[in-house]
């Protein structure tokens, strides 16, 4: 255990920075952008899991919106219609979607590249077609309402600072587990496939196999994040989970960086702060120009993957990295 | 269902099927000699109608000037693509080329969001409103000119690419892209020509239906879809199968429509093409996957 | 045969009209180092990929260690102890050289997901089992010192030995090694056969295809020659040597046709 700390120290110390960011954020700094920041937490959640995809498998999955909704939807439903406990609800849903991810997982997996993405994407169009049609469950294309709160004992999650702690709670969780995971065997095994298919079944691993973990473990993710999302608006909608939510998703991805989770996160504040807030501003300003987020995501996704293909945050890193190893070989002067 | 009513069905379907075939025609181009998938596709029909309708109001063209400058500024548009955003990207991994496009497909839709506003146009018909009679359904004169024209296309694209240089060199690149170069193809040039008349190939089924079906800044997305769905039936590699999967897709969304059997009322007619979409791949992902291993 | 770890039985491989491998019986005995040589085309690459689980059979049957393999997929051969390397290298350019040997320990390690997730002490445990049986087989091929190291910043030689050194850390039986010599130095050559010995003194059956004549004369125990898909003689080095359908099957049917 000793030996892990002292190899990651600087890691460790990273998060603890990271950690206290986060909790003076909200409090000392940027108190009226909490939803925003919420929003942040949560889509670092849906994009975690499809870095994790798309850096490792090399695959892309342009319906990670659907399991968003998914998560979002049923949640919703079973805590209005059915009364249950909104933990429960949203518990439920995790597994319902991750059982249908692994469903579908197979299958879709015999498919690559070109032919994988195109059928995710049908896939998410399918799913937002029954989100705007099955009205009876889902309230239609005006969405469902009502959602509430989520709450422990007599605690409720009733204003954004709570609700704010509660989904980052939920996201550090996340990005955690997915950080271990990734320096487990498992990660070695996901770099192996990534590196060469034909390698890494040689020794051993199952490639089907871990592309549908991959797959379902960022399908309940974005559940859960899904849910969070839900109990925080309280009013869910179709549009949030339509294919232009998938293509901001992997926006964020491919902004921040394939293979890497806080690259994840970098991608999703900086996508989210574009639309929410720099938009919103310019469009005050500048009406016409207020659909720009279409333009400007469709220019990020081109630059980006033209000229910094393992995406902004990665690069970025990268460029620290080796900036690092020049000044060490450098060495003493003696 | 009546007679009249399937008739009718099978006419509407056979219309839109040809609008499928021509974009999957466009898809399976570039695919085959290139071997991307030009997620943007179908944002060159949809370029196709927006820019004749503008082209007629504003500029007060008449109909066949507006049509042919809207293919060729289309046309402009697929090569600055390929020479901006592929070609720079060179070897681009196929994570990133499908990034690319999507890119390239949602940059070319919200610029035209921008330019031209959200509303639904339609251009002028090309020869007058009129209709005709067939076994009690009645044909849109604009229909024939759609089927006409894929007609059209197929026969030249047919004669193109079997009698002249330029039509084998792009054969030769879409079999083998290494032997074809060997031979003094330049096969750079080749994939330029491609995304090229892929263009023109979308924007021209968008001309011609524009007047027909309406059309708008954000219709590029479902088409694009559809021609995507026709070509992956004709398994990005023969033309004919592609015309025919894109026909088939047309009359069965149609008639299933004009079904309206149960559950399935003609808000589901998008999901039609996707799940024969899931099916085609599904089906098709065992032959991909053998392929993919033997090479 | 006494001991045959190894058997295959009118293996067949047909890629749409070409027969790749054709009717090919033959039996590798458990402990020997055997070699499969042939001139080019002669399907020996095909014959691995079949052995491997990358091919399915057109006809016949592969069985390991007294059980037919069927349509069992090539991770799963690795778990049976069937390990193998590629002509072409393919080692992981994303890990250091020891994360590389690492990855073969993972038919043999057991904690998952959850364990991983939740950094139980299993996975811990786990983690240094594997982290220290990859540095023992990263010091068998002498590669210790390179063990931070990416593996691109190596030389052909050692990224081959590298590749060894991986297949080693599954554990297997059976070790095939497509093509080990090639592209390697005299000195370099060397040290692959005093480390092929070594394996085999481990316990493991290697059975290598390889086109260079001396390597193989020095080391193999038994030889199989292929030509055209088919299996057309084995025997000792020196029995294989003086085979005239052999020296034919090299020379293109001068001395048939005379």
């Amino acid at each position: 255990m000793l030996a892990t700390f002292k190899r990651h120290w600087w890691s460790y110390l990273a998060m603890a920075a990271f950690l206290l960011f986060l909790i003076l954020l909200p409090t000392q700094l940027l108190g009226e952008k909490t939803s925003i920041l919420i929003l942040i937490g949560l889509y670092s959640m849906v994009t975690v899991g499809l870095c994790l995809l798309m850096g490792y498998t090399g695959q892309v999955s342009l319906g990670q919106a659907a399991f968003f909704g998914t998560g979002a939807y049923l949640s919703a439903i079973l805590s209005t219609r059915y009364d249950l406990d909104p933990w429960l609800a949203m518990l439920m849903a995790a597994v319902a979607t991750g059982v249908f991810a692994y469903i579908i997982g197979y299958p879709i997996f015999r498919l690559r590249g070109n032919y994988l993405a195109m059928a995710t994407l049908g896939l998410g169009i399918i799913v937002w077609i029954l989100f705007k049609e099955l009205s009876q469950y889902t309230g239609g294309p005006d969405g469902l309402g009502g959602i509430p709160n989520f709450s422990i004992g007599g605690f409720a999650f009733d204003n954004k600072l709570k609700r704010y702690f509660l989904i980052w709670s939920f996201a550090v969780c996340a990005l955690l587990i997915a950080q271990n995971v990734v320096r487990s065997r498992t990660g070695r095994a996901l770099k192996a496939i990534h590196g060469s298919e034909a390698a890494a079944m040689s020794v051993g691993i199952n490639i089907a196999q871990l592309k549908v973990k991959i797959f379902v473990l960022g399908a309940v993710y974005a559940s859960l994040a899904g849910s969070l999302y839900a109990h925080h608006l309280h009013h869910i909608s179709p549009n949030s989970f339509d294919f232009m939510a998938s293509v901001m998703v992997i926006t964020m991805a491919a902004a921040g960086g394939l293979a890497s989770i806080w690259g994840a996160v970098f991608g999703a504040a900086t996508i989210t702060y574009i639309s929410q807030d720099a938009l919103v501003e310019l469009g005050k300003s500048q009406p016409k120009l207020a659909e720009l987020d279409v333009v400007l995501y469709g220019l990020i996704l081109m630059l980006v993957m033209i000229f910094l293909p393992k995406g902004l945050f990665v690069s970025l890193r990268d460029a620290f990295d080796s900036w690092r190893q020049r000044r060490a070989r450098k060495g003493p002067v003696t | 269902m009546t007679t009249e009513v399937f008739v009718q069905s099978l006419v509407s379907g056979l219309t839109q099927g040809c609008i499928y075939a021509l974009i999957g025609l466009g898809f399976t181009i570039i695919f085959s000699v290139t071997g991307i998938i030009n997620f943007a596709q179908g944002e060159f029909v949809m370029l196709g109608g927006m820019l004749s309708f503008f082209l007629a109001k504003s500029a007060g063209l008449s109909v066949f000037p507006a049509l042919i400058i809207s293919i060729l500024i289309a046309m402009l548009i697929g090569a600055v693509l390929y020479l901006l955003a592929i070609r720079t990207a060179r070897r681009a991994s196929v994570v990133s080329l499908i990034i690319i496009t999507i890119g390239a497909a949602i940059f070319i839709r919200g610029i035209a969001g921008e330019l031209w506003g959200a509303d639904t146009v339609a251009p002028p018909f090309f020869t007058g409103n009129g209709s005709l009679s067939v076994l009690g359904a009645s044909i849109h004169v604009q229909a024939l000119w759609i089927i006409g024209t894929t007609l059209a296309v197929s026969i030249v694209l047919h004669l193109l690419f079997s009698y002249t240089v330029i039509g084998k060199a792009l054969k030769a690149s879409a079999m083998n892209r290494t032997a074809a170069g060997l031979v003094g193809v330049n096969t750079k040039s080749m994939s330029l020509i491609a995304f090229t008349v892929a263009a023109a190939l979308g924007a021209l089924g968008g001309v011609v239906i524009a007047p027909l079906s309406l059309t708008s800044y954000n219709v590029g997305a479902m088409l694009g879809l559809k021609g995507f769905v026709a070509a992956s039936i004709g398994g990005f590699r023969s033309h004919a199968v592609t015309i025919l999967g894109g026909i088939t897709l047309g009359v069965v969304e149609q008639v299933t429509v004009a079904l309206n059997w149960g559950p399935f009322k003609s808000n589901y007619k998008e999901a039609i093409a996707l799940v024969v979409l899931l099916l085609v791949l599904l089906i098709r992902s065992r032959r991909l996957f053998e392929e993919e291993r033997a090479s | 045969m006494s001991s045959s770890i190894l058997e295959t039985k009118v293996l067949s491989k047909a890629f749409g009209g070409l027969t790749a491998v054709d009717k090919v019986d033959l039996s590798v005995e458990a402990n020997k180092i055997t070699s499969v040589i042939g001139p080019n085309g002669a399907g020996k690459t095909t014959l691995f990929n079949l052995i491997a689980g990358v091919y399915m059979p057109s006809g016949g049957e592969i069985c390991f260690q007294g059980k037919p393999l069927g349509k069992a997929p090539p991770h799963k051969r690795a778990a049976l102890g069937i390990a193998r390397t590629f002509q072409n290298v393919l080692l992981f350019d994303n890990m250091t050289a020891l994360e590389n040997v690492m990855t073969g320990q993972h038919p043999r390690s057991r904690y998952g997901f959850f364990e991983a997730a939740l950094r139980l002490p299993k996975a811990h445990r786990e983690e240094e089992t594997i982290s220290l049986k990859a540095r023992q087989y990263l010091n068998l091929v002498g590669l210790g010192v390179y063990a931070d190291r990416n593996p691109l910043s190596l030389p052909l030689g050692q990224q081959k030995l590298l590749t060894i050194a991986r297949a080693l850390a599954t554990e297997p039986r059976l070790l095939l090694l497509d093509e080990p010599g090639a592209g390697l130095n005299v000195l370099e050559k060397q040290g692959l056969s005093e480390l092929i010995r070594r394996i085999r003194e481990m316990g493991i059956t290697v059975v290598l295809v390889e086109h260079d004549m001396d390597l193989v004369m020095g080391i193999a125990e038994w030889v199989i020659v292929l030509d055209s898909g088919q299996k057309i003689a084995e025997g000792t080095a020196s029995q294989i040597q003086k085979n005239k359908r052999v020296i034919a099957a090299y020379l293109g049917d001068e001395e048939a046709i005379e």
